[in-house]
């Protein structure tokens, strides 16, 4: 009996396996266009088919009872939906809808450079700053390529859309560093303490950035570091003007790296002369250490110190008296630090948190007068970054900045100086509401122990995807950033000096093309002004302007250029201007082109970059009006080539100004009138016509692939 | 009574085995049918057919690391097809994931990190000047690692041949290294057994027509 009843069982079964159900259906988007090629399945059976053409599907299968049907295509959320496989056919609609694909979607562009070596929507490349010519491996100088940046030769730092050079801020991983510029003589160009190659991501705002970065009224310049290295090596710099070595030691899960430096210009000064009167040409010493450390699954912790010291001194004459001159000698001793730990805390939270802590201890003496200043920052931050849904991702954080400056000019017993401590939260939303339109809105929260206030600074962007590589944004943002430390000292209760932004940008990236239009319009009030001798915030400006951006490495083989143009329409009332006028270090044009050409029988690399900039104003006291002088253009061909002759051996060879070009940055002129009752002057000039720079890179590793191409 | 109960019992036993068989027949069957349709497809279209296949094959038998290993090599090969570099790039992002799925259940295979050794290879290929340094190394150092797992395997030498050759072309150095590499490829491929019957055969032609250029 018992025997029936299970080869009763068995035939059943056999019966049940041979029953069929058809499925059918048509896998479309919510648009009710078909989708082909989508994966349709029933889960945990082999049973499934791939969609049509026109978006339709057929499939029989033998399972029975309650089962699942999964249709799966990339960009679109996975569709499931349970069947029951006792009718012999079914039919199921399957609409599919869209996902928010971060790569895929739309990205606010309003104002924004991103660099990276990993995004790949991105318009300039890390290995772009090092390989530009002209821009000496300088990330300030090879930013100046891009629209938005005001060349000011003779200073060497960024100047955005209007903004002094002290507007442009560097954060490094999150955190604000003090002064991203080694020390310069008077009129010399200062060059950006940290290298190119250290990070893997760059993004130069020049307006309308996240709430996020605070203390910065023009421009944010957010570096990313390296994650850990893979490879060990070692890395020997023969220079014209120095020599380095650095030494990368890689394990699995975290590496280590170090290098010395020391450059000193003063043989390469013997050779060619200079502009300057030096008595001891700039000398440097440094040292940086870095060390990253996977934790767990997700997590990255970094370490990174800089030390530097620096020293020279030189003879400055009088304007009106060349055999007058004063004896002035620099040392500059600059610490930095900077650790941060990332983490993911649950799949849709995760977590970053920084320290940084930066000394400068800078030692002026003008003839036998001291005058020494001492400087340091701290900066603390946690911030959560939440992928709330697809559509929805949330930024909040807190961070303290702390700001201790003194200056002691010699005998004087009285220190001038501040402590300042700036308490403020961020929180920042951006709402996809498909993948064509994103709006970004958010607030910062500040709080000055200075001036014991409060204050709220509001900032909105949205973008809007106009076709598949076309997109429109729009930005607004209020800034604020407290007033120079050399007002500061002497006025503590300064208010900070405050900025709005307006941006309109127009973004189209096609095989390699890239084209840009920004317009933006920006406000200044509450700028420090001097009003009988005393410091106050009287002082408001704006600037407006338009730039332009084209870039193509698609039309001409192993050819990469791209072409800037900026106009720049700006007053101010500050300082001390007798009445709103064009800063000395705004140009109303400026024109760029750079040019990379990859020779690969020669197995180099041929650079060149134009720049132009149009004159710019400067006072001349003979005169009536106020800043009514025009210097002449300033132009400037530079090229550099970089030679490969073996897999670690790197040969680097640059020249600034080929032509020889005699740029004038403006005009020094005496204090005094002389018996005639004129001012005398004197141009400023570069410090030297050319600056020639020559460089022999040895990698040794035991991968042979690896050299230092990406350092230059 | 006695032999009444023994008898279904074997049979239902028998049945079961019988069963057992054809569940691991069905999925050599499918998934030879689907290798083969990758080694031989000529369009994108068709390779997505295959991968597919071996993603539906792969959430049904969640202890086999061959389904999604297939499926990451059927990616890779779409790319190799694509014109386009976003696309292209989203194809290797595809391939990626698969592979971390083969991993998770076989992260000892050096089949399966021979591939992605390839994804390193094809990310190159997109955009030779700003990521050749990065991804070219990293490409060598996983080949390196495949060869370690499996010191016979004749995918990773003939990879990592064609790496050292394109490295050596470029600095207009000996070729010797990536030749004995090759030469060591080609022997492999002769030799090569294994008990798998879905283990991995491409790679063949790739070496062979590599093996002109060392002459």
């Amino acid at each position: 009996m018992k025997g029936n009843i299970i080869s009763v069982l068995l035939l059943l079964l056999t019966e049940i396996l041979v029953a069929q159900t058809r499925i059918s259906g048509t896998v479309t988007d919510a648009k009710g266009e078909p989708i082909p090629g989508a994966n349709i399945l029933l889960l945990n059976t082999y049973d499934g088919t791939t969609s049509d053409a026109s978006g339709k599907f057929d499939f029989t299968t033998s399972e029975a009872g309650i089962q699942t049907l999964v249709v799966k295509f990339i960009g679109f959320k996975e569709f499931r939906q349970t069947l029951d496989l006792s009718a012999s056919k079914l039919e199921v609609g399957v609409t599919l809808k869209e996902e928010v694909n971060q790569l895929e979607a739309v990205t606010i562009t309003a104002g924004a450079f991103a660099a990276s070596d990993e995004s790949r929507r991105t318009i300039f490349k890390a290995l772009d700053i090092a390989t530009t010519a002209g821009a000496t491996a300088d990330i300030a100088g090879a930013l100046n390529t891009l629209p938005g940046t005001q060349k000011v030769g003779e200073s060497g730092r960024l100047f955005v859309r209007g903004g002094d050079g002290n507007e442009a801020r560097t954060f490094i991983d999150g955190m604000l560093v003090l002064d991203a510029y080694g020390p310069a003589a008077p009129n010399t160009p200062s060059r950006g303490r940290f290298l190119p190659f250290m990070f893997k991501g760059t993004s130069f705002s020049t307006g309308g950035y996240s709430a996020e970065y605070g203390q910065a009224l023009s421009s944010a310049l957010v570096l990313d570091s390296k994650d850990e290295e893979q490879f060990s090596r070692t890395d020997i710099g023969l220079l014209s003007v120095g020599a380095d070595v650095a030494h990368t030691q890689a394990w699995e899960k975290s590496s280590w790296a170090g290098k010395v430096g020391y450059t000193n210009i003063r043989p390469y000064f013997n050779l060619i002369s200079q502009e300057v009167d030096w008595v001891k040409p700039p000398e440097s010493l440094e040292a940086s250490s870095a060390y990253r450390q996977r934790v767990g699954k997700s997590g990255m912790f970094k370490v990174y110190g800089n030390y530097n010291h620096s020293n020279f001194s030189l003879y400055d004459h009088a304007v009106g008296d060349p055999s007058v001159k004063v004896l002035q000698d620099l040392r500059n001793n600059f610490g930095y630090l900077n650790g941060s730990y990332k983490t993911s805390l649950t799949p849709k939270w995760s977590l970053r948190t920084g320290l940084s802590y930066t000394a400068i201890d800078n030692d002026v003496s003008l003839n036998a007068l001291k005058i020494t200043e001492a400087d340091k920052g701290i900066h603390a931050k946690v911030a959560f970054d939440g992928s709330l849904s697809d559509k929805l991702e949330l930024r909040a954080g807190g961070e303290v900045i702390n700001h201790e400056y003194q200056a002691r000019v010699d005998t004087s017993t009285r220190a001038l100086g501040f402590n300042e401590l700036i308490a403020a939260a961020f929180l920042e939303a951006d709402v996809y509401t498909s993948n064509k339109f994103v709006t970004r809105a958010g607030g910062r929260v500040e709080y000055n122990s200075l001036i014991n206030q409060g204050s709220i600074d509001p900032r909105i962007s949205l973008a809007y995807k106009t076709s598949k590589n076309g997109q429109v944004s729009v930005a607004y943002g209020k800034f604020r950033q407290s007033a120079n430390q050399q007002w500061l000292r002497s006025a503590p209760d300064l208010l900070p000096e405050k900025a709005d932004h307006y941006i309109l940008n127009y973004q189209l990236i096609q095989h390699n093309r890239t084209f840009r239009i920004e317009g933006y319009y920006k406000t200044y009030s509450d700028l420090v002004k001097f009003d009988d001798s005393a410091f106050t915030n009287n002082g408001s400006g704006y600037a407006r302007g338009i730039e332009l951006f084209w870039r193509d490495n698609k039309t001409f083989r192993n050819v990469d250029y791209w072409v800037s143009y900026s106009f720049l329409d700006t007053e101010r009332n500050y300082l001390n201007t007798p009445y709103s006028v064009t800063p000395s270090f705004a140009s109303a044009h400026n024109f760029s082109v750079v040019y990379k050409q990859f020779f690969v029988k020669l197995k180099s690399q041929l650079g060149f970059t134009y720049s132009y900039t149009s004159g710019r104003p400067y006072n001349n006291p003979n005169e009536e009006i106020f800043n009514n002088g025009r210097t002449k253009s300033y132009q400037d061909l530079s090229g550099n080539i970089s030679y490969l002759p073996k897999p670690h051996l790197i040969i680097y060879f640059s020249c600034t100004n080929l032509l020889g070009r005699d740029n004038i940055f403006g005009y020094q002129f005496s204090k005094a009138p002389d018996d005639n009752g004129v001012f005398a002057s004197r141009p400023i000039r570069q410090a030297a016509p050319r600056f020639i720079f020559l460089g022999v890179f040895i990698t040794l590793s035991k991968n042979k692939s690896v050299n230092q191409l990406p350092s230059l | 009574m006695k032999t009444m109960n023994i008898i279904p019992l074997f049979l239902l036993a028998l049945s079961l085995l019988a069963f057992g068989a054809t569940a691991n027949d069905r999925y050599n069957e499918s998934m030879q049918k689907n290798i083969q349709s990758v080694y031989t497809a000529k369009t994108i279209d068709e390779i997505q057919l295959a991968v597919n296949a071996f993603e539906r094959i792969g959430e049904a038998e969640k202890n086999k690391w061959e389904p999604f290993y297939y499926a990451s090599f059927g990616y890779v090969m779409m790319a190799t097809r694509e014109k386009e570099a976003q696309k292209k790039d989203a194809y290797l992002d595809l391939s990626l994931k698969a592979l971390e799925k083969a991993k998770a259940i076989n992260p000892a295979e050096s089949e399966i990190v021979t591939v992605e050794g390839f994804v390193h290879m094809m990310r190159v290929t997109v955009d030779p000047a700003s990521r050749g340094q990065q991804y070219s190394g990293l490409a060598m150092q996983t080949f390196g690692k495949a060869i370690a797992l499996n010191p016979e395997n004749p995918r990773a030498l003939s990879l990592m041949a064609q790496m050292q050759y394109g490295t050596a072309q470029f600095f207009g150095s000996s070729t010797a290294e990536a030749c004995g590499t090759l030469n060591k490829a080609l022997e492999k491929f002769e030799t090569f057994k294994s008990d798998n019957q879905l283990a991995p055969t491409w790679g063949k032609p790739m070496a062979e027509g590599m093996r002109a250029q060392c002459k």
